[in-house]
């Protein structure tokens, strides 16, 4: 009876095993495949004309460079208010709100935010600044849905990153007689700058890839532009757009983009991880 | 008593460099810390009075009518509501088991050497933008599926069975199964790298004791593991279904984009965020935008009560 | 008896003058949140001279340090009732500034705490807050405060290098450079020796016994022996009360109170 008994466990175990490999092996192929079709229909669409020419209307030669650029701004610009309101707000709630139910109301929000559906922050933005304050379609009003969508990322990293700082660290600055927020600045953000980098890291890498936010506030621009009162052209709502349409160079260049959002979200990731494996600098 | 600060001996010395602005700084922190907090509300305000239109002209209809007509200015909900839903729940379940399998094959079963190039590399994966999953449905998923599933599955079912009834569909792979799966795909790596990370945080020595009994791998993690990750791990797995259900891109290129109930799993259908994805931007007229924003508020809803589960299950220490 | 010896200690600060008292601890009482933490503590702190404050774990002498520079001010919820004058005035008065109280009350942790740039700037730190200084005078004045840290000729070739670069025990003597590069008045030094090695201790108590010329020492500590080797009075708290304060000789050899001498002989802590 007891032999019987083992041998059942032992074949469950069995399975229970084959199973862990095989879900390995059938995530990997699955995560594999995509990268796989990816790189090569976003290698095949890629010249030196994505880099320089802006898109195209279909049937005509072109690029992505309105796009490239577009996307570049759009990003920057939302990290600089991200990083401002998020930095500021993590510091809030380790340095002054602590356990205050006010704090804790604040990173229960947060929290929300962190994972909310993206196209809604969108919707809100479009109904402040597109449908009212603005008029009409701008990169600004994109870069602020990106950044809202950004700054729960960051407000959480300077938080729990300044938190792990010892209590000492603060108290002996502040001891010395040092202002409060000079104690903070000076030597609390310094031993914690690799850590909110990352933050800032991770955050950018989420914003880049997001499309959603964009669709109804920085839109489109068929053309080259940096006005930041304009619509203004994006890679994913480039890719959005020509990957649904029916002309093929369009298709091709949709890959492309995919390719080199992807490329660069990866390549904001490693960076990030890299900052956080180095060693404290003097 | 002498009043401290008119007595020459403590003011003595002027305060240090940078004191005046001590209380600017600590308001600008405060004033960062409720823009957080306005932000949300901002964002439950903005949809609550965009989509009151909506809500004030259909009512309860609004959930209960799949009817969506930009003509007759007739909104139903129900179509992408239950398109989200059903989406969302199934993506959940084709890919938590697998995600399980992963996370526990990382934390029992992997070669040494290998677990930190496959754990990176989860965790890179999770980062890729959903519309790169977008696309590899809609160019090379959905036509597969199409020719090597629907279409042997379709002629192999018998005529009048219920697998003809679940299986009936364009056979284009634009349907509520593929997005679903795509979906599924998508939400893998976060859920695999979450789990993870929670099997982790389980004692070495605790896991130690159960294999020192002679218990099985199987045994140990679902006698030892899971339990003591138990509430954790629902938390993780609500959080993931909070991420399914806001999911955009991934979703809107392959899923059909009809208002209409899917009448199986191979029908097109749609969610809510892929309506508000679709047609926003071409609204005919401001009872459409009204519905769209109204729908925006629905998914919030919902997104919120399982992110405010998920948060409290897992305690407000979790990473992003 | 075991309660608070008010004839010892009205009996000591009577005999000592004014001028000799440089903090009075008036009748202090504590609160973290709803929870008492020092109840009515008086206790007078010698003009340069170091006074140990000595007892269980819990007892209150770190929560009594952390009020002498208002540190606990950081954290709502934590407040302080009753007086404590330094030279004469309350700087539990509202309209303190608490910096300036700060730069005149100096403290050095438990733990070694280096801030993250060079061993010279760590030094510098507090100064330049308070005083405008020419490069050749805040070189002095950093070479001045680490020689009296005892740390002087083991980093002087080093001035650039990080702070956190040093061994434990020289973190430390660096925390004790900062704290008296601003020429303080007081340095409250809690439990400083406590993380550190016995020869590091050994340097730094011979550091304190140097600095008890010029400054006004309160040392809490663990250490019973530490307190026999450097201090001039010792406290003795217990559950948040004073009970017994005298001359160190006189404290361990012959204590007033039982409490005081179950401790000193073991029977408890």
């Amino acid at each position: 009876m007891a032999s019987l008994r083992r041998a059942r466990r032992s074949i469950a175990n069995v399975a229970f095993t084959g199973f862990c490999w095989i879900a390995t092996a059938v995530a990997i192929a699955a995560l594999a495949l995509i990268l796989w079709s990816l790189l090569r229909q976003g290698v095949g669409g890629l010249n030196l004309a994505v880099f320089t020419q802006s898109t195209p209307a279909p049937g005509s030669p072109g690029g992505l460079l309105n796009a490239i650029v577009g996307s570049i701004i759009l990003c920057v610009l939302a990290m600089v208010l991200a990083v401002l309101v998020g930095v500021l707000a993590g510091t809030w709630l380790a340095e002054y709100g602590r356990d205050t139910a006010y704090a804790q109301a604040v990173r229960f929000v947060n929290d929300i935010l962190l994972s909310a559906p993206s196209v809604l922050v969108g919707l809100f933005v479009y109904y402040i600044l597109v449908a009212h304050v603005i008029g009409h379609f701008s990169a600004i009003a994109g870069s602020v849905a990106l950044a809202l969508i950004a700054v729960p990322i960051i407000t959480r990293t300077t938080e729990d990153v300044l938190k792990l700082q010892p209590t000492s660290l603060r108290e002996s600055g502040v001891a010395l007689g040092t202002p409060h927020w000079v104690a903070i600045r000076k030597i609390l953000w310094k031993s914690a700058g690799s850590g909110i980098l990352t933050g800032g890291l991770l955050a950018f890498a989420r914003i880049s890839g997001e499309t959603a936010p964009l669709l109804f506030t920085s839109l489109n621009n068929q053309f080259f532009s940096v006005s930041l009162t304009q619509p203004m052209a994006s890679l994913p709502i480039v890719i959005f757009q020509f990957a649904l349409s029916a002309y093929d160079d369009w298709v091709r260049l949709a890959w492309a983009g995919a390719l080199i959002t992807a490329a660069a979200v990866l390549a904001a990731n490693i960076l990030a991880r890299v900052v956080t494996r180095e060693p404290r600098r003097s | 008593m002498t009043a401290a600060i008119d007595d020459p001996a403590l003011s003595r010395r002027s305060p240090p460099k940078g004191a005046a602005l001590d209380p600017v700084f600590r308001y600008a922190c405060f004033a960062a810390a409720t823009a957080l907090l306005a932000s949300l509300t901002g964002v439950v305000v903005a949809l609550a009075i965009g989509g009151w239109p909506a809500f004030a002209k259909f009512g309860f209809g609004f959930f209960t009518s799949t009817e969506w007509n930009p003509v007759t200015e007739q909104f139903g909900a129900l179509g992408p509501i239950v398109g989200t839903l059903v989406s969302a729940v199934l993506a959940l379940i084709l890919s938590l088991p697998i995600a399980f399998g992963v996370a526990v094959f990382l934390v029992e079963f992997c070669p040494t050497l290998l677990r930190r190039p496959i754990g990176v590399a989860v965790e890179l994966l999770a980062g890729v933008p959903s519309i790169v999953y977008g696309m590899w449905g809609l160019f090379v998923f959905a036509p597969f599926f199409a020719m090597h599933v629907q279409l042997p599955l379709m002629s192999a079912v018998p005529e009048g069975s219920i697998w003809e009834k679940l299986t009936q569909g364009v056979p284009n792979g634009a349907n509520i199964f593929t997005a679903s799966v795509i979906l599924a795909i998508m939400i893998l790596p976060y859920m695999a790298a979450v789990l993870r990370e929670l099997l982790m945080t389980v004692p070495q020595q605790l896991r130690e004791s159960g294999y020192g009994m002679g218990s099985t791998s199987l045994e140990v993690v679902m006698s030892v593991s899971l339990p003591y990750v138990r509430r954790s791990a629902v938390g993780a797995v609500m959080l993931g279904l909070g991420r399914a259900l806001g999911e955009t891109m991934a979703v809107t290129f392959i899923i059909g984009n009809s208002h209409n109930l899917p009448k199986s799993l191979f029908d097109s259908g749609s969610t809510i965020a892929s309506t508000i994805a679709n047609e926003f931007n071409e609204a005919t007229g401001a009872m459409h935008t009204s519905a769209l924003i109204a729908l925006g508020l629905v998914l919030f809803m919902i997104t919120f009560v399982v992110l405010a589960l998920a948060r409290a299950l897992l305690g407000s220490e979790t990473r992003a | 008896m075991n309660a608070l010896n008010t004839d010892t200690f009205e009996h000591y600060a009577s005999e000592l003058p004014p001028e000799a008292v440089k903090l009075h601890v008036q009748n202090l009482d504590f609160f973290y949140g709803k929870n008492q933490a020092l109840h009515g503590v008086s206790l007078p702190v010698v003009n340069k001279g170091v006074t140990a404050m000595i007892g269980p774990s819990g007892c209150g002498k770190s929560t009594l340090l952390r009020v002498l520079n208002r540190i606990y001010g950081l954290y709502p919820g934590q407040r302080a009732k009753g007086t404590v004058m330094l030279d004469g005035e309350n700087i539990l008065d509202r309209k303190v500034d608490v910096a300036t109280l700060r730069s005149r009350v100096g403290m050095v942790f438990q733990k070694p705490t280096p801030f993250p740039m060079s061993i010279y700037d760590n030094v510098a730190f507090g100064v330049r807050l308070y005083e405008g200084l020419g490069r050749a005078e805040m070189d002095q004045r950093v070479e001045e405060s680490l020689r009296k840290a005892a740390l002087w000729d083991e980093v002087k070739d080093k001035l650039k290098s990080s702070g956190l670069g040093l061994s434990g025990g020289q973190q430390q003597r660096l925390c004790v450079a900062r704290g008296i590069a601003v020429k303080p008045e007081v340095l409250l030094l809690d439990e400083p020796a406590s993380a550190l090695d016995p020869v590091s201790t050994a340097k730094l108590e011979e550091t304190i016994v140097d600095l008890k010329k010029d400054y006004t020492i309160v040392i809490v500590t663990h250490n019973l022996q530490q307190a026999t080797r450097v201090s001039d009075n010792t406290a003795f708290m217990f559950l948040g009360r004073l009970i017994e304060f005298a001359p160190t000789a006189e404290l361990f050899s012959t204590p007033r109170a039982k409490r005081t001498a179950d401790y000193i002989g073991g029977r408890f802590g």
